[in-house]
């Protein structure tokens, strides 16, 4: 009895190790490239890139390079 | 997330493309713009649009909220007009679904009623049907000076910020 008890737990353990293990961030971007074609200068143009995040665990944005 | 280009005195063909690195871990993800920067926005083809900036600044009490825009179809083929960039928060546009050759439209861009109290700079992107689906761009910006606004010199240039 005692024997089934601590198998219980140590599965338990090991399955919460796993998913932990298992749970990433994933970033998704459905657009990645914006074309404005011409543009005047002295102006400031802008678009808004979607990110979305899907997978098991949160998205942290760290940095953003300007390129 | 919002990318802002200040084209400056750029010319010709212009590419950025900033990195963005997450705790996803590498490789980094990255967005790409491009753009071509033209010195003379009142001899494009196939279309000229007139005035090529949208300035529908407020100074005073009048409430100014919509401004005209003409698009010119300086081809001998008649153009399809679409909408492929539009800062949905701030304003709405009307545009015919097509200019034919040689032949002039109007548009018209009318600021929602939440952007009446903001100053902005942002951008429009028109697509046209032609052979290369040529894209121009128009730089809509708004300003406000209110009766009693003390805070801010006449003269001093809008702050943007990134916000998203």
């Amino acid at each position: 009895m005692m024997l089934k008890a601590l198998f219980i737990v140590v599965l338990a353990v090991a399955l919460v190790t796993v998913s932990a293990i298992q749970a990433a961030p994933r970033l998704v971007m459905p657009e990645t490239t914006f074309n404005f074609g011409y543009v005047p200068q002295n102006s400031k143009i802008s678009h808004v890139f979607w990110l979305y995040s899907k997978g098991d665990d949160s998205v942290q944005i760290l940095k953003v390079v300007p390129g | 997330m919002e990318i802002i280009f200040d084209t400056k005195h750029y010319t010709d063909k212009m590419s950025k493309r900033p990195t963005i690195q997450t705790n996803e871990g590498p490789p980094d993800k990255y967005v790409q713009i491009d753009c071509e920067v033209v010195r003379r926005p009142d001899s494009t083809y196939p279309i000229i649009i007139k005035p090529y900036k949208l300035d529908i600044s407020q100074f005073g009490e009048k409430v100014r909220d919509q401004m005209k825009f003409t698009i010119m179809n300086v081809s001998d083929k008649p153009l399809a007009l679409s909408t492929v960039g539009l800062p949905t928060d701030y304003i709405t546009v009307t545009l015919p679904a097509s200019v034919p050759a040689g032949k002039s439209v109007e548009g018209l861009i009318k600021l929602k009623p939440d952007a009446l109290k903001k100053e902005f700079e942002k951008s429009l992107t028109i697509q046209l049907d032609d052979e290369k689906a040529s894209r121009f761009t128009i730089p809509v910006k708004r300003s406000l000076r209110l009766p009693g606004d003390t805070t801010r010199a006449a003269n001093e240039p809008v702050k943007t910020v990134d916000t998203k």
